[in-house]
């Protein structure tokens, strides 16, 4: 008779079981969106890493850098847009150099040779801000890293662009 | 640079770089032609950001500066220098107005700094990709107007 008591739920554990049950699964409820959400632009990285085609082929290179237009889809939550980006490529040797033209001083867009006093050269129309062909900044002008390069990856012939890195 | 909080935080650590202002001129109209107002004011936009785009280092690119076409232009040129000689003021030593309404070429040599008049395509009668390029050809042959204008002294205002 006592054992079978012992072994009896009394009203108040019963409760104290049942509300911890309840209030675990509360609490999971409550912290899992956060969790997903901290953890969320670890995922993003993953995608953002991804290469695009640019609409260019392999051959149409040379070792003239070449201005490239191409668009990137964003997704911002359940807003998918396109951005334009813009890369300068060319042929060094058997390598391919894809460059970003945006400047590392304040943004602005450079262009390749457009200036006639620093000819062969990245020009940056804002500050006359320079760089050399492979990117890197000249000296003695504003921005002070070099040009942001892009992943290059060929696949059949075509050119494909990954993420942008930063140099320094 | 634009209208926004986020750049707003850049210009004030770059501040000494970014002395050019862009204003857009916005006409507006009901009733009567919305449809081509329309469309000079949305030419005007796009090539306004993208003048920004290409210089955004150095040009803050202003809200738009609308008016009702039937305001005379008398008034117009009066806000459109207050606004300019604010700015001015603060530190923007060129501004550059932009517009599609071919009426401002009338007033162009009231005004206190360049008037840059382009006149207005509309994006129906192109596909996206090829407008977009349209807007880009605007802004290559646009482009030695800014940096002839940085060459050379900042036009000094009547006060």
């Amino acid at each position: 008779m006592s054992n079978e008591k012992r072994h009896r739920v009394s009203r108040r554990q019963f409760l104290t079981y049942t509300l911890t049950g309840v209030g675990g699964f509360m609490a999971a409820g409550m912290l899992s969106p956060m969790v997903r959400m901290a953890l969320d632009p670890a995922l993003e990285a993953g995608a953002d890493s991804e290469f695009i085609s640019i609409g260019i082929s392999e051959d149409e290179l040379t070792d003239e850098p070449q201005r490239v237009d191409f668009q990137v889809e964003l997704e911002d939550g359940w807003y998918t847009s396109e951005q334009a980006r813009s890369a300068w490529i060319y042929k060094e040797g058997d390598e391919i150099i894809a460059l970003s033209p945006i400047c590392t001083h304040l943004g602005c867009t450079v262009n390749w040779d457009s200036n006639e006093n620093h000819p062969e050269q990245f020009y940056c129309p804002c500050h006359d801000g320079r760089f050399e062909r492979d990117g890197t900044n000249i000296e003695g002008t504003p921005p002070t890293r070099p040009l942001d390069i892009y992943d290059v990856e060929v696949r059949d012939g075509a050119i494909y662009l990954g993420q942008i890195n930063q140099r320094s | 640079m634009r209208w926004t909080q986020a750049h707003i935080k850049t210009y004030q650590q770059a501040r000494e770089y970014v002395d050019t202002a862009i204003i857009p001129l916005i006409p507006l109209q009901w009733g009567k032609s919305e449809k081509q107002i329309i469309t000079m004011g949305e030419f005007t936009g796009y090539l306004s950001e993208s003048l920004e785009k290409q210089f955004t280092g150095r040009v803050f690119l202003l809200p738009s500066f609308t008016y009702l076409i039937s305001e005379n232009m008398e008034e117009r040129v009066e806000r459109l220098k207050a606004w300019d000689n604010h700015f001015y003021q603060e530190g923007f030593k060129y501004i550059i107005y932009v517009t599609s309404d071919a009426d401002w070429k009338a007033a162009e040599k009231k005004l206190p700094d360049e008037l840059l008049w382009m006149p207005a395509s509309s994006p129906d009668s192109f596909e996206a990709s090829q407008f977009k390029r349209l807007i880009e050809q605007q802004v290559e042959q646009i482009m030695p107007i800014f940096t002839a204008k940085w060459q050379s002294e900042p036009l000094s205002r009547e006060n």
